[in-house]
């Protein structure tokens, strides 16, 4: 054993400790970007996060419509009832907004205006650790994708914001991993808050808006949204619905439980909002 | 055994380990049992290690750390350190106190998870992540679920030992 020691061991332990070192001052320096080390194996592994990516899809698709064959029968019924239900509510919209252009005009309120840049990317592989909540996306950099973007889905549901980026891939940190501070509200009574990742929520893939005003009165099913207060995030995707309003441990502050709207574990296709303008 | 026996050797032990990194990090987190996924790469290099010796396995887990620390999304610099420590710990103790088997590679295995859980927790209370209760659910289930595929990781490099292994290539 001594000489195991004295022969290779050491030199092993050393040559970890110093390889972990760099990796770990490689991650802090970087910020949201990869470190060069990652971004290599990131572009070296592609082929075949995408290969497996693109199987297991296939597989999923196959085993869903073998095996839920009434399930999604029974969706497909309720889709179209919904769709009925949303066609006479847009109808409805049309008239609303035609109304509303009108009374801004006579307020004489400026219109706010946002220009949503979007990048269409695959989700290529899911979380990978049971401690965090993350997605791997299938375009970095060279796409002009930087951290801090947020990622939402086809109908504007916000599914998080990019946390590191490749060169070819980016790691997106989920609305419900532990890390998430953003500002939300609801949007029936616009009380604000801050919606955070907690660990005991993530388990169950939820998350908090915490902070919320003393006299806010929310109410099971009431949708929260992004407020876009510092101008970091844009203004009013669509987050999840409250399903409950708890007070902290503390007694001091209330915070309400959010079921997100989007499906996180079933994302095969998302966007990445590069750019946006808020212009008031 | 030559330098070239001893590239091939290492090549096919890399194989070896391409199903068990496809299976934890593309296939396995698609389907979490209780929410929780299980980690392979440790087990890895427990099995290596079991079956090659300490050095070999340190080796190995220096390699498989670099893979854990550079690939997967979250992961420090630390998961190179802690598979070198592993492959080094479980090398020694199956060459000094156990035997070159799945039950060495077993009780290794309980070890070597015990203290990523270990590691794990004590990280998680420091940062107060969330209530102790909590944070021993997913680590219990994490382990045990884990564990559980230590026989198809031994197996599958049981397999490339056999072909390959200490010094068949010379």
């Amino acid at each position: 054993m001594k000489q195991f020691w004295r022969q290779n061991g050491l030199l092993l332990l050393i040559i970890a400790a110093l390889l972990a070192i760099l990796i770990s001052l490689g991650g802090a320096l970087m910020g949201g970007t990869a470190d060069p080390l990652s971004d290599l194996f990131s572009v070296v592994s592609t082929p075949i996060r995408s290969g497996v990516s693109a199987a297991a899809d296939w597989v999923e698709s196959i085993y869903g419509y073998l095996f839920r064959y009434d399930e999604m029968s029974a969706e497909l019924e309720e889709l179209r009832a919904r769709v009925a239900e949303m066609e006479q509510a847009a109808r409805d919209g049309e008239d609303a907004l035609r109304e509303n252009q009108q009374l801004r005009r006579l307020l004489d309120l400026q219109a706010k205006r946002r220009d949503f840049v979007f990048e269409n990317v695959r989700v290529t592989a899911p979380s990978t650790s049971n401690w965090q909540s993350t997605l791997t996306i299938s375009k970095g950099s060279d796409f002009d994708i930087a951290a801090g973007d947020c990622v939402v889905t086809e109908t504007g549901v916000l599914v998080g914001v990019v946390s590191t980026v490749g060169l070819n891939s980016s790691v997106v940190s989920t609305i419900i991993n532990i890390d998430t501070d953003i500002g939300g509200m609801v949007a029936r009574t616009y009380s604000s808050g801050v919606l955070e990742g907690d660990f005991t929520l993530m388990r169950d893939g939820k998350l908090k808006l915490s902070y919320l005003p003393d006299g806010a009165q929310l109410v099971a099913g009431d949708e929260v949204l992004t407020s876009g207060r510092g101008g970091v995030y844009p203004s009013g995707l669509v987050v999840g619905q409250v399903e409950g309003v708890f007070t902290d441990p503390s007694g001091k502050t209330r915070y309400a439980v959010v079921q997100p709207e989007a499906d996180l574990g079933s994302l095969i296709e998302v966007f990445v909002i590069k750019d946006f303008d808020i212009v008031e | 055994m030559t330098r070239r026996d001893q590239m091939i050797k290492w090549l096919v032990y890399t194989l070896g380990l391409l199903p068990v990194w496809v299976l934890d990090a593309y296939i396995l987190n698609r389907f979490p049992l209780r929410g929780v996924s299980p980690t392979l790469l440790p087990l890895a290099v427990v099995a290596a290690a079991v079956l090659e010796g300490a050095f070999a396995g340190a080796a190995f887990g220096l390699g498989v750390g670099l893979l854990w620390a550079l690939g997967y999304p979250g992961m420090g610099g630390s998961a190179v350190l802690l598979l070198v420590l592993v492959g080094l710990i479980s090398g020694s103790v199956t060459q000094y106190m156990l035997t070159q088997s799945f039950f060495g590679c077993l009780i290794c295995s309980v070890g070597a998870l015990a203290a990523q859980e270990a590691a794990r927790l004590l990280w998680a209370l420091f940062i107060q992540l969330a209530p102790l209760t909590v944070l021993l659910e997913v680590a219990l289930y994490e382990f045990l679920w884990t564990l559980a595929w230590t026989p198809l990781v031994y197996l599958i490099f049981r397999l490339v030992f056999r072909k390959v292994g200490l010094n068949r290539l010379a």
